[in-house]
């Protein structure tokens, strides 16, 4: 149904860029909260996400609706948009909360006391960019596996397997239990 | 660059409402950029106007004259070359 609606909304602003003001109300928020659940300050988020979304105004000509839900899509501008800020930083520090990690550490099965979860957050550190992506969109923004795939461009399948072995990879980097 | 994690019980800030958010938007803004962004990504390269391409043109000969001009006062007539002492 969203998608349905989505598309007669992409459609009317790719005819009239003026009319794109609906997509921006119905998905402002949504981004918003994607950008600063990584860039973290208010302030920065706001021009990031401006950004994005006059990224996708600009590219709304190419972008196909068919397999490709537009909040995915703008998901993916909004994670390019942070790269590109990104690129000339040293470090990036993420937080994650307690609640985020709670179903990874299940699926590791690994217990939350403070040892273990800072052996967690280095074993992070060391994943690639593209594995920890996957792992900030499954357990940060809480993506199901088909928007995990949506978001990355792969398959609901191959998005499953991917965590799967991100959690396996992350299961290596941690010191054996006692 | 580097990516490091923190992982603590409450993890960042609380996020902002909905009504906080909306604060942040500003659609006037947005068309704002995206019509100077369109304007400039559409804009007629300067080669491609007639009048344009004349007047680089003009100006291209004209650097190249006076260059050559410059080139042949400073050089230095055969008369003047010094020989070397034997």
């Amino acid at each position: 149904m969203q998608e349905q609606d989505d598309t007669t909304l992409v459609m009317a602003a790719k005819a009239d860029p003026s009319r794109f003001a609906p997509l921006y109300e119905l998905y402002f928020n949504p981004v918003f909260r994607f950008i600063l659940r990584r860039a973290g300050q208010p302030e920065l988020t706001a021009d990031l996400t401006q950004q994005t979304f006059l990224k996708a105004m600009l590219g709304l000509s190419r972008y196909e609706p068919r397999g490709l839900p537009f909040r995915a899509w703008l998901y993916r501008i909004a994670l390019n948009e942070l790269r590109m800020h990104w690129r000339k930083r040293k470090e990036v520090v993420m937080d994650m909360s307690y609640a985020e990690v709670r179903g990874m550490c299940e699926e590791m099965g690994i217990t939350k006391d403070d040892d273990e979860l800072h052996q967690l957050a280095s074993a992070l550190g060391r994943l690639p960019e593209d594995k920890a992506r996957l792992i900030e969109l499954r357990y940060m923004d809480g993506m199901s596996f088909a928007e995990l795939g949506q978001v990355l461009g792969i398959g609901e399948d191959a998005a499953k397997m991917r965590t799967h072995r991100v959690l396996a990879n992350l299961r290596t980097y941690l010191s054996p239990r006692a | 660059m580097k990516q490091r994690y923190r992982i603590s019980p409450e993890g960042r800030p609380p996020e902002p409402t909905d009504a906080e958010i909306a604060r942040y938007r500003d659609p006037e803004r947005l068309l704002y950029n995206y019509q100077r962004a369109s304007h400039l990504m559409h804009r007629k390269p300067l080669y491609k106007d007639p009048k344009a391409f004349m007047a680089l043109l003009l100006i291209v000969l004209l650097a190249w004259f006076i260059a050559e001009v410059v080139d042949k006062e400073e050089l230095p007539s055969p008369a003047t070359f010094e020989r070397p002492a034997p």
